[in-house]
């Protein structure tokens, strides 16, 4: 199969007179992994939703290979989606649910028992094509949506929130297994979902979208370590936000006075200049945590000092909560476990520590 | 163990329904089975003619004809309770709608229908209506036929249908129907091939709420219905008050309550046998 490509062109949705989605332009390339991001309320569903032909949008256009969907009907649009609460049809079985589109489209009974088993083994569920969707755990029901969704070849696949109601776990699982399914059929996927961890694992290109807008489109890594704003730089895994001043440009790097704990060093990755206010992020697991000041290294540090006022083992890491002498600001770091826990004499609770990260891993985020 | 108190709960009611229910039922019966006295009341004495005037022919027409109109009027019914029933499930006045429905339960049945009398009556506004606009030159007689009584009767029980229908489809999952769509299905298609299948418990009570109280019906045709809507509710108040003939009147009606239990027995026995063959599924015996 090949992929559609979708181009979302200046698309806004009024819903009695209050914005749901403003000026929305996106290039969806064929075959591609595509996330819409964002918390609860963004307009991501009702993105997805007008690409389904649900709903129609108060401004813009909607380009699936070079043609204006929005006036047509859902069931004309070269297009499936994979819905958040399954929506499996109760009175029919697992085969008569996913060969529903064929039946309508009064294919014969051969064809149809060819393809719905060729499908449900995409999904590995042959064993369960007798029962209905009531007997089904909620991982099956999902795989019997997938595949539903997908034996009608769209070019598009649409997928809304589809792990949400699933255990940690089992989400993973079939996050990988629908990754696998994207790779092996090739088609273009639209993965709606407010999980950012969802997001940064499996798709191709994220768009971060807020308050009816888009924010930020870009790779996983790109939107991770690189992120538009500060709403993003929260949104998409944790981080430390630093306000203060520029106090001294030098070549390639920035030294900045802040209120609570003195001056530091950050790489300069953006144009500033003296008497600049700006807004600094430095992500959690690039500040170190140790007992002694780093002597090992030439390159620009910075080194605080704080006390442990929390601390969170997770196995693989552990999240430190360290609050600096100077006036109780906080900052969060995370100490993957390398080696085996007990070799490394572990951080205890209110112990008195360093903190210290590379110049160049923090970055400026805003600039005023 | 623990007591069963179910019983002693339900004494009331016991009670209530042996001595106003199954009592006057046995009574019927046994009249059915007894001579007709001269005037009114019965001979004790065994006898099987009112069982063999069932076979008269003109009683077989009106039973005949008593099943049309039932059979018509619950379609009708059902064709007009299920759009009503989905709007007001999916209408944000729901409270509004369902008020609407239940009003006219306030005022008094015989009254609701002489008021089709003022309705579509030769002087009714329906024909005013039609004489002011011009449509028709003299009055159309609109009553007292097969028709008038159909309408009343689909009035009179529509309620019946549509509150069962509405609790049944408010409790549908709407996202299926965008499903099915997504899925290829046209609007018509995804009602049919998934609505319907799926609010067919409502279907069915709706079906027997408005199909048993209109078989037996006696007053809507005493009132609007002419020679040709004679019906089987009809014959029996007129064989029990005018021709006095108590045993007819009885046989009448036992006959028509063993031809409604068949008749629902068949009916949800014939809906239970699909939800039976899911049991069974769910269970693994398929």
């Amino acid at each position: 199969m090949i992929g559609g490509e979708l181009i979302i062109d200046n698309v806004s949705k009024d819903f009695d007179s209050v914005r749901v989605l403003r000026n929305a332009n996106l290039k969806i390339k064929p075959g591609e992994f595509f996330s819409l991001l964002g918390p609860s309320g963004c307009g991501k569903t009702t993105l997805l939703r007008i690409i389904a032909g649900f709903e129609y949008p108060t401004e813009g256009a909607v380009y699936l290979d070079g043609k204006n969907i929005i006036n047509k009907s859902p069931n004309n649009r070269h297009v499936n989606t994979v819905f958040q609460n399954y929506a499996l049809f109760p009175h029919l079985s697992v085969f008569e649910n996913v060969a529903f589109s064929m039946r309508l489209k009064k294919e014969s009974n051969e064809k149809i028992r060819k393809k719905v088993t060729e499908y449900l083994a995409l999904v590995k569920l042959e064993e369960h094509v007798k029962k209905m969707p009531s007997q089904l755990s909620g991982g099956q029901k999902q795989r019997v949506a997938i595949a539903r969704a997908l034996i009608n070849e769209p070019s598009v696949l649409l997928l809304d929130e589809p792990l949400s109601a699933l255990d940690a776990k089992l989400r993973q699982q079939l996050l990988i297994e629908l990754d696998a399914i994207h790779d092996e059929i090739g088609i273009t996927f639209i993965y709606v979902t407010h999980d950012q961890q969802e997001a940064l694992s499996v798709s191709d290109r994220i768009a971060v979208m807020d308050r009816a807008e888009i924010l930020q489109v870009g790779t996983p890594f790109e939107i991770y370590e690189n992120p538009a704003n500060l709403f993003i730089a929260n949104f998409i895994g944790e981080t430390n936000n630093i306000k203060g001043t520029v106090k001294n440009v030098d070549d390639d790097i920035i030294t900045i006075e802040t209120d609570s704990f003195g001056d530091f060093k950050i790489f300069k990755d953006k144009e500033v200049s003296i008497g600049d206010t700006v807004k600094v992020t430095i992500r959690p697991e690039k500040i170190r945590i140790s007992r002694e000041r780093p002597t090992d290294t030439d390159l620009p540090i910075n080194v605080l000092t704080g006390r442990i006022d929390e601390l969170i083992y997770s196995g693989f890491q552990t999240k430190y909560y360290v609050t600096l002498d100077v006036n109780g600001v906080t900052f969060k770091v995370f100490k993957q476990h390398i080696k085996y826990f007990m070799d490394d004499t572990p951080f205890s609770w209110k112990e008195n520590v360093l903190i210290w990260w590379y110049a160049k891993d923090s970055f400026l985020i805003e600039v005023k | 163990m623990k007591k069963n108190y179910g019983q002693i709960y339900t004494l009331p009611l016991t009670l209530w329904l042996t001595v106003f229910f199954t009592i006057p039922i046995l009574i019927i019966v046994a009249i059915s089975f007894f001579k007709k006295g001269l005037y009114g009341g019965v001979e004790f004495k065994l006898s099987l003619d009112a069982y063999k005037a069932l076979f008269n022919p003109l009683f077989l027409k009106t039973l005949t004809s008593t099943l049309f109109i039932s059979v018509i009027t619950t379609i009708f019914i059902i064709i007009f309770a299920i759009p009503s029933a989905y709007y007001i499930a999916r209408s944000k006045k729901k409270d509004f709608w369902i008020f609407l429905i239940i009003i006219p339960f306030w005022t008094n049945f015989l009254i609701r229908i002489y008021a089709w009398i003022a309705i579509l009556g030769n002087n009714g506004l329906v024909n005013n209506i039609l004489i002011k606009l011009g449509v028709i030159e003299n009055y159309v007689q609109f009553l007292y036929n097969q028709w008038s009584v159909i309408t009343v009767l689909t009035y009179v029980s529509l309620p019946f249908a549509i509150l069962p229908l509405y609790s049944t489809i408010e409790k549908f999952d709407f996202s299926l129907l965008e499903a099915a769509r997504d899925l290829g299905a046209s609007k018509a298609q995804s009602i049919y091939k998934v609505l319907l299948p799926n609010i067919k418990s409502g279907i069915t009570t709706a079906i027997l709420f408005t199909f048993i109280p209109t078989f037996g019906n006696y007053a809507v045709p005493q009132i609007i219905g002419g020679k040709d809507s004679v019906m089987v509710g009809t014959i029996i108040a007129r064989e029990l008050t005018v021709m006095r003939n108590w045993p007819l009147a009885s046989s009448i009606s036992v006959a028509l309550t063993i031809m409604t239990t068949i008749g629902v027995l068949l009916f949800s026995n014939f809906n239970k046998s699909k939800t039976e063959e899911l049991r069974e599924l769910k269970r693994g015996i398929k």
